[in-house]
């Protein structure tokens, strides 16, 4: 396990150093004009930069609203009679909820479990491993789409969220089954 | 269902607001117009004329959960300040100390540019020269949870320029470098090798077309946790799908099938954000990260697979309908 971290780190760290130089040397013995081709493709960064923020915007104030409004605490309490039947501690219910939802509160969300539990808890070994399993599903559907226009998006949450259903199940009964 | 899903967030909140800040009123919560009785020392003992002194404030822990019927306890002494005026006496707790619920709330709705938390000062009576007992009347909160998600939206909805504009960077980078890759015809090199994997995932894109390349660098980056090259890569790739769309605000199969792919993010190295967050905690969890994340993304693809098989999604297929209906030439020829 240690080595094939290690293994996928340098990986990781050598990539993009590769990709930033490789793309312009080769481009150059392929008599690329190079510059002129990075900045004509550059200047699309502002367009699409520009293009995304009314996607984001509906996105992140509707999802604002929803955790100051305290709804959150409300589903916890709608969802807890069912969740011990099926073994899932309550406590990261709120990481399930939020996950798909922000990337800065779910990160919140596993700091606050630290504080409260202890970083060798179950606990937080369940909310960080659904932290580093799934994606932020809203804003990358927001970004992804919003930046060519879609606003029609048909299957794409459906999938999404039972995806990021699966991963959050599995996490919750893995890490149990792996450390309890 | 995006629609459903975003007018129910709005929705929920303010029906949820609405219900929590009534029930706020009808169970007094926040006691407004009751003063909260405290007991105050005075390090250098009393003086009547100053307009400012030092005060060390006390509540008594029984009086207070009885007064807010609360399970919280206040610390056992506040650093504090009494302001007085010609007109009355004002307590103010010193910035940023740690108060229980409901005080926190009262400070943050009634002072939250200085966050000291005020209140008028009533009866006050001297023991002695240093210690004295008193009430202090906070002014009145309602609709807490009504001003918060006003206040929530307006914040997030700079957030999501702030998010936008910082992406301006990254994206003129990578847009930037690939530009040189596909006049270096890079892009069309890398799309060949990796047709055959992706191809059938993508059945509607045509053979050797760059997308498969931008899809096959955006997943990457995506395994290799490096979010920042992700995104743009993503965005790219979707450009070149939206090429073959003849429906431009629909998605098509295609970009469905990549969006799923990248919500489930295939992840060999965790988030740098979890890193720093767990720590060395983190060893532990790499595999089970790296097994849940591989399910997760087989769970993507089928369900965007068998979901574009459903009859309403089948009808809003742009690439579908062109087809069918427009009689267009098929762009995979």
């Amino acid at each position: 396990m240690e080595t094939f971290r290690t293994l996928i780190e340098t990986l990781s760290l050598l990539v993009l150093p590769l990709l930033i130089v490789g793309f312009p040397l080769y481009g150059l013995l392929r008599r690329v004009p190079v510059y002129e081709a990075f900045v004509e493709g550059a200047r699309e960064g502002f367009d699409v930069a520009v293009r995304i923020i009314p996607y984001l915007v509906a996105i992140l104030f509707a999802i604002g609203m929803f955790r100051a409004s305290g709804a959150m605490d409300f589903l916890i309490d709608l969802l807890r009679p069912v969740l011990s039947p099926l073994r899932i501690p309550p406590e990261v219910l709120p990481m399930a909820i939020l996950r798909p939802l922000t990337g800065s509160g779910s990160a919140a969300v596993v700091l606050d479990l630290i504080r409260q539990y202890g970083e060798d808890s179950l606990i937080v070994k369940i909310a960080a491993v659904m932290f580093g399993s799934t994606e932020t599903t809203f804003y990358v559907l927001v970004v992804y789409f919003g930046a060519v226009n879609i606003t029609k998006t048909r299957h794409a949450v459906p999938a999404g969220l039972i995806a990021d259903v699966t991963a959050i199940l599995m996490a919750i009964y893995l890490v149990q089954w792996l450390f309890a | 269902m995006l629609n459903y899903i975003w007018a129910g967030l709005i929705i929920f909140s303010l029906v949820f607001a609405v219900v929590s800040d009534v029930r706020d009123l009808t169970r007094d919560t926040y006691r407004n117009g009751d003063p909260l009785p405290v007991t105050l020392t005075f390090p250098e003992s009393y003086r009547p004329e100053a307009r400012r002194q030092p005060v060390v404030v006390r509540i008594d822990p029984a009086t207070y959960r009885a007064f807010y019927r609360t399970e919280s306890v206040p610390d056992t002494a506040y650093a504090g300040e009494l302001v007085q005026f010609r007109t009355g006496r004002e307590l103010r707790f010193a910035r940023d100390v740690d108060v229980p619920e409901p005080l926190a709330t009262i400070r943050r709705v009634t002072s939250s540019r200085e966050n000291d938390l005020r209140g008028t000062l009533q009866a006050l009576t001297f023991v002695s020269d240093s210690l004295a007992t008193a009430a202090v009347l906070f002014a009145p909160v309602r609709f807490v949870r009504l001003q918060a998600i006003t206040d929530a939206a307006f914040e997030f909805a700079r957030t999501a320029v702030t998010l936008a504009l910082g992406l301006i960077g990254l994206l003129a980078l990578w847009l930037g470098l690939l530009r040189i890759a596909e006049a270096a015809g890079l892009v069309q090199h890398l799309a060949r090798w990796t047709r055959p994997l992706l191809r059938p995932l993508f059945p509607d894109v045509p053979r050797d077309h760059p997308a498969f390349a931008l899809i096959t660098l955006n997943l990457t980056a995506n395994m290799l946790g490096l979010g920042n090259a992700a995104t743009p890569l993503g965005i790219k790739a979707m450009e070149e799908l939206q090429k073959l769309n003849p429906r431009p605000d629909t998605a098509t199969n295609a970009m469905v099938m990549l969006l799923a792919m990248n919500t489930a993010s295939v992840q060999l190295v965790p988030p740098v954000l979890l890193m720093a967050i767990m720590g060395a905690a983190i060893n532990e969890l790499i595999l089970p990260i790296i097994l849940v994340t591989l399910a997760s993304l087989l769970v993507a693809i089928v369900a965007a697979k068998l979901l574009g098989r459903l009859p309403a999604y089948r009808r809003t297929d742009p690439m579908h309908a062109a087809t069918d209906h427009q009689n267009q030439p098929e762009t995979d020829a």
